[in-house]
């Protein structure tokens, strides 16, 4: 018995966890339609199911053809984090061909996980006209259905209040207003909510896109998984992008050193709780149960 | 040379993509949540908050259409980056449309609105695109 669920253990975190991951992502959220949709499902599960293929570089560089493809196709609205899967793929593929290859793969992990986070950062602080003022948030809370739970059990709105809100949303003729219309409710732990998660997201993922880049200072670099475990854990309980969670988990892993078993244990950890966040109705139910 | 090259090509794609969307971004409207520049959870300027407002002009005939549901997978993408070449793609799928039902069409104008949301949050609607094409496929000299 006790050997058996050393087997279990040692084959989930053995060196190629982070690849068999990322098989399933593709497995999991692969392309719409089309040939590229039956292409993707065939490779990556031909990768899964025979380890010869899991460490073999032509399936992964095929793979990293497949999600260009589909990037390709359904252009220009693929989400973000089919970019960084294409990126993720390419970089295994290349690696696979080189000596030590689990030694480069952490390495190119380091570097694209920093340099995603990085591409954040700058938007977020930057770029964006409406975020660091929580404009963003504050309109999400109201407007976008997937965190209305959140609205409700932290931000403390009720459902009648949700929906005037909406109401007081709808966008007018520039200079037009309505006469005894509904007008916006926003209760200060909303607004308190609001805020939280635009500095407090936009302080951890500054603090990630430094751990993931510099090795300076040394104490945030050797506690860069413990981030990025918190950034997985905590964000996408919320956020409805699960395939991107994933992906982080997936790449967080394939940085891990082959003594650090544990830390690849709570990645692995973290992949099947985003996996319960997206595909059960846990976190509905628990927030529906805090709003009560 | 191979080790370092399979170790940065994957960063220095994502980093020049990410470049070129912040550019066209601010540049060409494209949306920041679209891309591969990493702005998805940043704006508000993302599919929610454009839309697409069609008409079509005839003798006798002048009227805003509802979106078919056949082009809105392509309306989709044109609000996304509404560049020329793809607004004028979609009014030439509505002049096709009208076509094929034998409706009458001369020009379809294609209208890319967004919402503009104050910091205390009222919400405006901002026509930033627009562009005439004719069923004779000459454009207007006032398209922008």
């Amino acid at each position: 018995m006790r050997s058996t669920a050393r087997a279990i253990g040692d084959r989930l975190t053995d060196d190629a966890t982070a690849l068999r991951l990322t098989l399933l992502v593709l497995l999991l959220r692969p392309p719409t339609e089309g040939a590229v949709r039956g292409l993707t499902w065939l490779v990556a599960g031909l990768a899964l199911a025979f380890p010869a293929l899991t460490r073999s570089a032509v399936a992964w560089l095929a793979l990293a053809a497949l999600v260009f493809a589909r990037l390709i196709l359904d252009w220009p609205l693929s989400d973000n984090h089919i970019y960084l899967l294409a990126y993720w793929c390419l970089g295994i593929g290349l690696c696979l061909i080189v000596s030590s290859p689990f030694a480069a793969i952490a390495s190119m992990s380091r570097w694209l996980v920093g340099g995603a986070f990085l591409c954040v950062v700058l938007w977020k602080g930057i770029l964006a006209p409406d975020f660091l003022d929580a404009r963003f948030f504050r309109m999400t809370l109201i407007t976008d259905d997937r965190f209305a739970d959140l609205s409700r059990a932290i931000g403390g709105l009720s459902e009648a209040q949700l929906q005037t809100n909406r109401n007081a949303l709808v966008a007018l003729p520039a200079g037009a207003e309505v006469i005894d219309g509904p007008v916006l409710v926003e209760p200060p732990a909303l607004r308190t909510l609001g805020l939280a998660l635009t500095w407090g997201g936009f302080m951890l993922e500054t603090a990630l896109a430094w751990a993931f880049l510099s090795r300076w200072p040394a104490s945030v670099h050797r506690n860069r998984h413990l981030l990025l475990l918190t950034f997985a854990v905590v964000t996408y309980a919320a956020a409805p992008v699960a395939g991107f969670g994933w992906l982080l988990a997936a790449m967080g892993l394939a940085q891990c050193s082959e003594a650090q078993k544990v830390l690849r244990l709570a990645y692995a950890a973290a992949f099947v709780l985003i996996l319960v966040y997206a595909e059960t109705p846990l976190m509905h139910l628990v927030l529906a149960a805090i709003a009560q | 040379m191979l080790r370092r090259v399979a170790i940065a090509l994957p960063t220095v794609l994502l980093l020049a993509v990410a470049s070129t969307q912040m550019i066209l971004a601010r540049r060409a409207d494209l949306s920041p949540w679209k891309g591969g520049g990493f702005g998805m959870f940043a704006s508000v300027d993302g599919l929610p908050f454009r839309w697409v407002r069609l008409y079509v002009s005839a003798p006798e005939r002048s009227e805003e259409i509802q979106l078919p549901l056949s082009i809105e997978d392509q309306a989709h993408r044109v609000v996304t980056w509404p560049h020329q070449r793809a607004m004028r793609g979609l009014a030439r799928s509505v002049i096709a449309r009208e076509q094929r039902y034998q409706r009458p069409v001369d020009t379809v104008r294609v209208e890319i609105w967004r919402a503009e949301i104050s910091r205390s949050l009222d919400v405006s609607e901002t026509l930033f695109r627009q562009m005439t094409v004719a069923a004779n496929e000459i454009d207007r000299p006032r398209d922008r």
